[in-house]
């Protein structure tokens, strides 16, 4: 069942009512939104939108809920400005509080951070439906606990945001990425982990299943030039230069996760479609030193991947042949934990997954009565 | 004593203190208008010993508080009088460092300094500075989420801390978050961080580190008042430059400054320190563009340096201007509200006003690129009724801070001294939650009880 | 930090008691600078620490005697001043806290045997050279001797080097540029003579007169750091009488003596010679210092490079803020090239008596000091003060190091004979 609410009232009339709920924004990452017990209301929040608040000289942005992200991104690109954690999956539609309740950054996060780097505070509804906020509007703040950091990857299973506010930076003029070949990914990881460790601040840094190294870098039209001949001395290998439109083109692409859907030949500008896409999309954290053996787990399954924030993340898409099972195995046997965006039904959360007696606690404070499903 | 007898059972030793002596040392931490004399005194060497001595408390019902290098400035590890204080200093190992992750797992009495001493041999610095770096641990960094000086670029200490294993005020024993920069699930870590010792103690915390910058430029421009510089701060944010530091001193803070470790500043009414980072060229054009910015934003003489020992001494005046107000009266309170940017002319007025209004010496320095106020509020505490005198000021510059939409505390936290002014931030409801949330991590209150959140035990719920 | 201390009813040194209270802030800047906090990792031990400890038993809200511990374990090494930003002059807090409470303190009998025999034998060199000359054998007996005097025993070097007595006056080479005085001071006269022999010729060298007055005595800075301000002003008071005021500063050799000297002001405070001692106070100066301020006259090169390295006596660095002019001086050798210890604030641990009244942390200080000048690889140690040296010595003889060590003038006297190589080990 599905309850449009389009005020803060409205949600917490809803929570009160509701014995078992689950906020929506825009569906983008069906895994998230989908429920097993029949009985869940599908609280959706797209009704919540609106910026309330953006001042460019203070650096910081309020927005509710169901904000889209592209909206904010317009607001802010009008003065320069941009969501450093880049949100993937903001053409799709992806909402403000969607994004932070799946706790998802993009590949941009190399340069400043991600998403927990950047919200400042949040307001939401709690298991007992009442309003309530932590943090403030400010870029510093801490009085009280933070909750703004909580409600981060909190999956709407610890309370429905209704309000977010965030810290922005001022963006890049402009781009250039280039693009080198490896052998294999674990080749292209010494280079990595130079320029992980090296002075130039990247705007991304990627590599794909197919072993190509992507190096988005970000400056003035000036500093550009300077920065490219650093970047590729130190990659060393023959590099592509990608520029303009084509270069925004590709980033774009990533940010839909476009080449991770479906089997390729079936993809689909819109994930939430039913029959959209076979196999299922994950997230991965990791390490760099964790590279090598997951790449090869996953090129043994044929899942395609694409590493992100110089291999902090692995983003994967997993056949359809193969079972959940097998990759939360695959996954704890690395000591990973994935998240899944969409594909089957099945648990938004796999492989060895976070939790335990503080998490039960705090949980257990925010929603007594178990309104929400179970992370 | 219960809680005594459960403690000698430890075999601590001679680290089991509680002499009277032993015990006054402990008495405060850096708020010394409070202290408070603990039953004991447990220096721990391990895991095992925090667990047991958690443990202890748990089943005696004895408060107790973690102390690292008790540098907090709001009371933070003041003791509960009668209460077990559990010092960790001593927990102060580097336990590995991985360049290829850029991440170090360190005990929590590591001190913030020797953290980026340790990862200087691979080219990697640790971010967060608060100005007692030298001094202050990273268990006490994570529970007050620190700042510093450079968290305008690079974020607070909760930015930086990816896992931790924690000691739960029950002595039960779990992991937050992990190795990767990249989060899964909520984020139990960042709860933690901030939480000023509520939900238990970390004793092994794992923080991330960035590269050494290559070029570094710190710029000391010198305006006639307060308020040109700080509207120089927001004129750089909307030129689009996003310098890592940007701090004000006023005048008498330069006072103390030049008393104490002489830094060599130049006379001003106010004094606006900015430093840039990053890759040389980047740096260069930042310079040359920040040079233009601040010559026509009325400032009557500017300098820049790439000098690593001129650097240092201003980074040291700046740092130790707290601790050189000594130089200027016995006894200061130290605000930490927050304004929004755009509003530091404003609210440095309102500072001025309510000063001279109180007949109270008030020296500013601050971290104006986060709006960030530091007001030091100068006081002979000899003097009879001067310290409420000055308590009362720091709470109409507080209310101030939030009338224009700001925090009470920007990085010292609440502890024992803001307690009160919470609620100007916070609803009921929110502060109820809170109180919730501690309860059901800490039924019992024991871990650093009476700081942040009033507890049960005084009565009023929060 | 706000107090209960009535200032009035300490007496004439009272005010160099509160000062320091209320000055410092609590901040803990001290902290990673204090030997004893250092090593023992505990906040009793830090100078932070001992202010409260001293504040509250001057309050009278804790026991003298349960304090005393931490407080007799503070090398009054001064680094936590250096450190300090808020100004707060602890030296003259513990200095004056421990002469206040020195009539009501008690001490266990071993422990008041220890301090006579120390406070009796070490300022004299005569009583001094008597034990070590005759002393030795019972070394063999130390196991079985009361602690007290095995603890004496231990300072008794293996060999005294063999004393020519010093002239009355030492003229200057070439024209005259200044005319000082010099304090001959008691042990390091005893352990090793020819650092005022370098003195003299260093300073002469440089154009400098000397002269020793006759009748002067020990310098009195371990009596008046230990508690025992009624021996030291005696001392002073000789001095007083000794000094001539009509040179152009009174040499030290040994830092220890000179920040004793310097604190004549304060010993005295109060008495009816207070402002002849703090005059003389203010003509005291160490032997770098004064070449320094003269400008040395640069040595010949060097035939061989040497790689030195510099360890600050702490009662040069922090007593007496001195960190620049013996690096000047040193690197005015050609050929010399200098090389800076890790931790460079922390204490040696020999600090007047502190070997002998607390043994194992002053062993190891001793070895983490040994170990850092170790670190540098440096061919060779200066320092400026006679325990320092012969602690370092102590400590890199254990860990089984040959260096050489020498006092800066010693290095310079031997620069200027074209001698500086192969200096003995200590
Ligand atoms: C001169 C001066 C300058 C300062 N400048 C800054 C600044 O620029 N920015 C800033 O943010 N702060 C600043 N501070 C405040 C202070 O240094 C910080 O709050 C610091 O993080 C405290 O660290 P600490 O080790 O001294 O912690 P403590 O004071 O010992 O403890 C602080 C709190 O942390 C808790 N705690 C300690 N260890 C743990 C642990 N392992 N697990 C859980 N809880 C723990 C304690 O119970 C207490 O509540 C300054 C303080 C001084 C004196
Ligand atoms: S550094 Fe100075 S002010 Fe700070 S605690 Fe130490 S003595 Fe006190
Ligand atoms: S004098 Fe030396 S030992 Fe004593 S408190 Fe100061 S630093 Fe520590």
């Amino acid at each position: 069942m599905i309850a449009t609410v389009d005020s803060v009232a409205a949600v917490q009339e809803a929570v009160l009512v509701s014995d078992r709920l689950l906020p929506v924004g825009a569906q983008t990452k069906p895994a998230l939104s989908a429920v097993t017990d029949p009985g869940t209301v599908r609280l959706d929040c797209a009704g919540l939108s609106g910026i309330s608040a953006y001042d460019p000289a203070e650096l910081t942005l309020t927005a509710a809920a169901g904000t889209p992200i592209v909206e904010l991104a317009d607001a802010l690109a009008a003065h320069g400005q941009y969501l450093p954690f880049d949100p993937p999956l903001a053409a799709a539609g992806a909402t403000l509080a969607g994004t932070v309740a799946a706790g998802l950054s993009g590949a941009g996060a190399q340069r400043y951070g991600g998403l927990r780097d950047f919200i400042i505070g949040v307001e939401f509804v709690d298991g007992r439906g009442r309003h309530v906020h932590g943090g403030g509007r400010v870029v510093k703040n801490a009085a009280g606990f933070d909750l703004p950091k909580l409600m981060v990857g909190s999956l709407g299973r610890l309370g429905v945001i209704v309000a977010v506010s965030l810290k922005v930076f001022p963006r890049a003029r402009a781009h250039r990425t280039l693009a080198a070949t490896f052998a294999s990914p674990a080749a292209a990881l010494d280079t990595i982990g130079v320029l992980n460790r090296g002075p130039l601040a990247l705007e991304a840094l990627d590599l794909t299943s197919e072993g190509r190294l992507l190096v988005r870098l970000g400056g003035d039209d000036g500093t550009l030039t300077a920065l490219t001949e650093r970047a590729e001395a130190t990659i060393g290998t023959a590099c592509e230069r990608i520029d303009g439109p084509e270069e925004a083109a590709m980033w774009a692409a990533s940010a839909a996760l476009t080449a991770l859907r479906g089997n390729g030949d079936r993809a689909s500008e819109n994930p939430s479609d039913s029959d959209a896409p076979s196999g299922d999309l994950i997230r991965i954290p990791l390490t760099p030193p964790q590279l090598p053996p997951l790449s090869t787990a996953l090129t043994a399954a044929g899942a395609r991947h694409r590493f992100s924030r110089g291999a902090s993340v692995a983003w994967a898409h997993w056949p359809a042949d193969r079972t959940l099972t097998e990759l939360s195995d695959r996954l704890a046997d690395l000591g990973l934990g994935g998240q899944r965006l969409w594909g089957r039904p099945g648990p938004p959360l796999l492989g060895t997954v976070p939790g335990g007696p503080f998490a039960d606690r705090v949980r257990a404070a925010l929603d007594p009565d178990h309104r929400f499903p179970e992370l | 004593m219960e809680i005594i007898a459960a403690l000698g059972e430890l075999g601590l030793g001679e680290r089991l203190l509680t002499t009277p002596a032993a015990l006054a040392a402990f008495s405060c931490d850096g708020l010394t208008a409070f202290t408070a004399r603990p039953c004991a005194a447990v220096l721990a060497e391990s895991t095992a010993e925090v667990v047991a001595t958690v443990r202890a408390c748990h089943a005696t019902g004895t408060p107790f508080v973690a102390r690292g290098s008790g540098t907090s400035l709001s009371g933070g590890s003041l003791p509960v009088a009668g209460g077990v204080l559990i010092a960790l200093n001593r927990l102060n190992r580097v336990l590995s460092i991985d360049p290829e992750s850029r991440t170090a797992v360190l005990e929590p009495g590591v001190i913030n300094l020797d953290v980026s001493r340790a990862a200087a041999a691979h080219g990697l610095a640790y971010a967060p500075d608060p100005s007692s770096q030298s001094v202050c641990s990273i268990g006490g960094n994570l529970a007050f989420n620190s700042g510093g000086a450079h968290c305008l670029r690079h974020g607070m200490t909760a930015n930086h801390i990816l896992g931790m294993t924690v000691v739960l005020p029950d002595g039960e024993l779990t992991t937050l978050g992990g190795p990767s920069r990249e989060g899964l699930g909520p984020d139990w870590t960042g709860m933690f961080c901030g939480s000023e010792g509520l939900f238990g103690i970390a004793v092994e915390v794992t923080v991330s580190l960035i590269p050494i910058a290559e070029a570094t430029a710190t710029f000391l421009a010198a305006y006639d008042s307060l308020s040109a510089a700080g509207d120089a701060v927001s004129a750089i944010v909307a030129a689009g430059l996003l310098p890592v530091a940007m701090e004000i001193m006023d005048a008498l803070a330069i006072e103390a400054a030049e008393a104490s470790v002489k830094p060599r500043y130049p006379p001003a009414a106010a004094l606006l320190i900015v430093e840039l980072e990053g890759d040389r060229d980047t740096v260069a054009a930042d310079t040359t563009a920040l040079e233009a910015l601040i010559a026509v934003s009325g400032a009557v003489s500017v300098t820049h340096t790439a000098d690593p020992e001129e650097r240092a001494l201003i980074w040291k005046g700046r740092k130790s201007a707290f601790s050189a107000v000594g130089w200027l009266a016995p006894d200061y309170i130290v605000q930490d509200g927050v304004v929004p940017r755009t509003q530091l002319g404003r609210a440095l007025a309102e500072v001025e006003a309510l000063s001279a209004a109180a007949g109270i010496r008030v020296a500013n320095v601050f971290h104006a690129g986060d709006g960030n106020l530091h007001p030091l509020i100068l006081f002979d505490g000899a003097e009879a009724g001067a310290l409420e005198r000055a308590e009362q000021l720091a709470a109409d510059i507080l209310s101030m801070c939030v009338r224009l939409g700001g925090s009470i505390t920007g990085e010292h936290g609440v502890g024992v001294e803001k307690r009160a002014h919470l609620p100007l931030m916070f609803s009921p409801d929110d502060l109820t939650l809170m109180g919730e949330i501690r309860r059901s991590v800490d039924p019992g209150e024991l871990a650093n009880r009476g700081k942040m959140l009033v507890p049960m035990a005084e009565g009023t719920a929060a | 930090m706000r107090h209960t201390i009535a200032t009035d009813t300490l007496g004439p040194r009272g005010p160099a008691l509160t000062a320091p209270i209320d000055a410092c802030v609590h901040c803990g800047f001290c902290l990673p600078s204090c030997p004893t906090y250092v090593t023992l990792g505990e906040e009793m031990d830090s100078p932070r620490g001992r202010i409260l400890l001293m504040k509250e038993v001057l309050e009278g809200t804790l026991e003298l005697d349960s304090a005393l511990p931490y407080l007799d374990n503070c090398l009054g090494c001064q680094a936590c001043e250096t450190a300090c930003p808020s100004g707060v002059h602890y030296g003259e807090l513990i200095t004056g806290f421990r002469a206040h409470v020195e009539p009501v303190r008690r001490r266990p009998a071993a422990a008041r045997l220890q301090r006579r025999l120390l406070l009796e034998t070490l300022p004299f060199p005569r009583r001094f050279a008597l034990a070590a000359r005759l002393g030795r054998p019972a070394r063999a007996l130390a196991e079985r001797l009361p602690s007290p005097l095995a603890a004496m025993l231990a300072l008794i070097p293996d060999r005294l080097p063999p004393a020519a007595p010093l002239p009355a006056r030492m003229p200057a080479q070439g024209p005259r540029r200044a005319r000082v005085a010099l304090l001959a001071g008691c042990a390091q006269q005893v352990l090793d003579p020819d650092i005022n022999w370098a003195a003299l010729r260093v300073l002469a060298a440089n154009g400098i007169e000397t002269v020793i007055p006759p009748g002067q005595a020990c310098c009195g800075a371990l009596a008046m750091h230990t508690g025992a301000s009624e021996r030291a002003r005696p001392l002073a008071r000789a001095n007083l009488a000794a000094f001539p005021t009509d040179v152009d500063a009174i040499i030290t050799t040994a830092a220890g003596c000179g920040s004793g000297m310097r604190e004549y002001g304060l010993l005295l405070a109060g008495e009816p010679d207070a402002e002849a001692g703090a005059a003389l106070a203010e003509r005291v100066c160490d032997v770098a210092t004064f070449l320094d301020r003269v400008g040395l006259i640069a040595p010949p090169p060097l035939p061989e490079p040497i790689t030195v390295a510099y360890h600050d006596a702490c009662h040069l660095a922090h007593a007496q803020r001195e960190r620049t002019a013996p690096r000047r001086l040193l690197g005015a050798i050609d050929g010399l090239t200098l090389v800076e210890p890790a931790e460079w604030e922390l204490c040696c641990g020999s600090a007047g008596t502190y070997n002998v009244e607390h043994p194992e942390l002053a062993r190891r200080l001793g070895a983490r000091k040994a170990a850092n000048l170790r670190a540098t690889g440096a061919e060779l140690i200066v320092t400026a003060n006679i325990g320092c040296l012969t602690q370092i010595g102590l400590h890199l003889r254990e860990a089984g190091v040959e260096m050489a060590l020498l006092h800066t003038v010693q290095v310079l006297d031997r620069a200027y004979a074209h001698a500086l190589k192969g200096a003995p080990p200590r």
